[in-house]
């Protein structure tokens, strides 16, 4: 059962397709959101590019109006230190602040803060350019030194560690697809067995042998149903045997009795050929319902189909077929010596039932043909007629109306009869095939293909 | 009458059910047989069996105080008369074909009276020959025990291959025999190919027994199947 691993991996491949998904939502999401920021950072309003536009808008002695406008704008403050550490001018500055700095006051905001205002340098020849930010607008990181081997570490490591976890991730997939595989295969392909109405019997260990329990037991359950049926409709058709011999053999008394009258004779007559029917009906009941529930095993062993063939055409002869029907035998001469492992009795029986059509079907008479060919794999077997043939609807009918002992559907609208239903039993339970040809007035003739 | 050395055989009936039993032995009746004995228990049957001696036993595989093999068991500890099996089950149909309990042929009811009578005439001949080893045939006499044929007085031999094709298709005479049995008769098991050697045979025989061989009437041929005797009436 390949169905489920293929499952699995459908739902692992949607799986990684979701992840990708995921990912570049995230990254869409995450540009979206920092998108100012990043523009501020970045860009006109940055400390750095402000930095320079103001650098470049001063001097020690000095700033220009408009410079001191974009400051007053973004809510910034300025001074110039010269190299004393006293500030030559200053714009917007903070009153808490002083105007005069020892060189370790300069050697500590220079990187970070002055009195929690985050700060940012431009030195030049003259001395540094300082402009202040508001408190908590930007956060400076005081300490950020990294070794550069870590950094290059870094590098592989996220790669590496990528690589890594995905080959993790396949190998506990793989591991685990094997393992529920190994675990739901047998219960799987059992399940597709018990919808074909085979017999199945699973092994009780593992994790899921509550499941198998439960697919025995309805093994068991139907098993035991269709044994019941069977069983019952063998032990019907077995009580009917002796009353109808009765009611042949009486009926039949009758129509040979030399004193009776000629009405009653008739009548007689049509009890026997009614019987008869019943007969054939009882025999092929049991025989069928047998097959469709396997209780019938064959009985197979390797015969000469040819002879099979000519002991049955000499036993209906023997046993009296009218005159107003003849049969022809033709069997290909490359055919004589075919063995076939076959079940005798149940091919004979199958040959009966196709001869048998042909006799009811055909009541004024007609040619029975039986014939044995080989073809590249198979024998074929031919049991065919000159008759009235069947229309073409009908043929459509037999060949794919569904027939009642195969179906639950309880409307009216059903094949009837056994006799060709037993014959395709038989056929199936030998592997082979059948086929039908009729026209009416031009016959009727099946085929079946027997593997070799 | 045709049959009558076979008429005049004791047969054994044994089945539980009084009717049926009374219609085997009007079926057997109606035919010519007149000496049947009845019974309806597997007891009955073997006391009726010693005491009467019965020439075929025809038995129900159903009795009320055991089954019909058993009864063929017993039987076959004290004779060995020919047993036909009367069953209303395909089952013991299959186990009477397969097993080869030592049954000579078995009915599966529900039958037709001819049905029965044909099994029956031919057990009985093939276990009982007739009295006389002499075959009347249109035109001439085959006399099996010295294996020669009297042809409008001429004495004519026949080879040991003749002698059993002409008496196996004796045994049936009337009926075909298929090519597949005769040649069993002659060469044994899975005869293969030896179908243009019977042919040759039917030849030689023809022109021994008939008396236009090219227009046979007594030995005839039935295309693709086999052969037939046909016997002076």
């Amino acid at each position: 059962m390949k169905v489920f691993s293929k499952y699995i991996s459908k739902y692992l491949l949607s799986f990684i397709g979701l992840i990708l998904v995921l990912v570049a939502v995230n990254i869409a999401a995450f540009a979206f959101t920092f998108y100012n920021a990043i523009s501020r950072n970045f860009g006109s309003a940055s400390p750095q590019d402000m930095l320079r536009e103001i650098a470049e808008a001063s001097s020690a002695d000095g700033i220009t109006d408009e410079a001191e406008t974009i400051l007053t704008a973004n809510s910034l403050w300025a001074m110039y230190l010269n190299t004393e550490g006293s500030c030559n001018w200053t714009v917007n500055l903070p009153e808490e602040l002083p105007t005069e700095y020892t060189i370790q006051d300069i050697a500590m905001f220079s990187k970070g803060y002055l009195k929690d205002y985050p700060v940012f340098v431009w030195s030049d020849e003259n001395g540094l350019l300082v402009i202040g930010y508001p408190k908590n607008s930007y956060m400076k990181i005081t300490s950020n030194y990294y070794p550069i081997d870590m950094l290059r570490k870094i590098l592989l490591f996220f790669p590496g560690i990528a690589v890594f976890d995905l080959a993790v991730l396949f190998l506990a997939y793989s591991h685990s697809k094997a393992k529920i595989s190994k675990n739901t295969e047998p219960i799987i392909s059992s399940i597709a067995a018990l919808s074909e109405g085979k017999s199945i019997n699973l092994n009780l260990n593992g994790e899921l042998a509550e499941i198998a329990g439960s697919i025995n037991k309805a093994s068991n359950i139907i098993n035991r149903q269709n044994a019941a049926r069977a069983n019952w409709i063998s032990g019907v058709s077995h009580d009917i045997r002796t009353p109808l011999s009765m009611i042949m053999g009486y009926a039949e008394r009758i129509v040979n009795d030399k004193d009776a009258d000629s009405r009653i004779k008739e009548q007689a007559a049509i009890i026997s050929r009614q019987s008869i029917k019943i007969k054939d009906l009882v025999q092929d009941l049991n025989l069928v319902s047998r097959l469709e529930y396997e209780m019938q095993p064959l009985q197979k062993e390797k015969i000469r189909l040819s002879k099979l063939l000519r002991s049955y055409a000499i036993d209906l002869i023997n046993s009296g077929l009218p005159d107003f029907y003849s049969l022809e035998i033709n069997i290909s001469p490359d055919c004589e010596n075919s063995m076939i492992e076959c079940d005798a009795k149940l091919i004979a029986r199958a040959i009966n039932n196709l001869v048998q059509n042909s006799i009811h079907s055909n009541p004024d008479g007609c040619t029975i043909i039986l014939a044995l060919q080989i073809t590249e794999n198979s024998l074929l077997l031919t049991v065919a007629d000159n008759g009235i043939g069947i229309s073409a609807q009908k043929l459509e009918e037999l060949k794919n109306k569904p027939h009642y002992m195969e179906s639950t559907d309880d409307g009216l609208n059903l094949r009837h009869g056994l006799g060709l239903l037993l014959v395709r039993q038989i056929v199936e339970a030998h592997h082979g095939t059948i086929e039908i040809e009729s026209k009416p007035q031009e016959g009727y003739k099946t085929n079946i293909y027997l593997p070799l | 009458m045709e049959h009558s050395f076979l008429h005049s055989k004791k047969i054994l009936l044994v089945d539980d059910e009084p009717e049926l039993r009374k219609l085997v032995a009007d079926i057997l009746a109606d035919d010519g047989f007149f000496n049947i004995v009845e019974a309806g228990t597997v007891e009955t049957g073997l006391s009726s069996a010693r005491q009467e001696k019965p020439d075929l036993a025809i038995l129900d595989v159903m009795l009320p105080d055991g089954d019909g093999f058993s009864l063929m068991k017993d039987l076959r500890t004290f004779t060995d008369i020919p047993i036909i099996f009367l069953t209303a089950k395909d089952e013991a149909a299959d186990k009477l074909a397969g097993l080869g309990l030592g049954a000579d042929d078995y009915v599966v009811k529900p039958f037709l009276p001819q049905e029965l009578l044909l099994r029956v005439h031919a057990v009985l001949r093939r276990c009982y020959k007739a009295d006389s080893p002499l075959l009347e045939l249109d035109g001439c006499t085959i006399d099996f025990s010295r294996a020669e044929v009297n042809k409008n007085g001429t004495i004519i031999s026949l080879t040991a291959k003749e002698h059993t094709l002409l008496e196996t298709l004796s045994r049936s005479e009337g009926r075909i025999v298929s090519i597949d049995a005769l040649c069993e008769a002659l060469w044994g098991d899975n005869p293969f190919g030896y179908e243009n050697s019977l042919n040759a045979h039917i030849r030689r025989i023809r022109e021994k027994i008939e008396t236009d061989p090219s227009k046979p009437v007594s030995l005839i041929t039935m295309k693709g199947l086999g052969y037939k005797l046909n016997v002076r009436k």
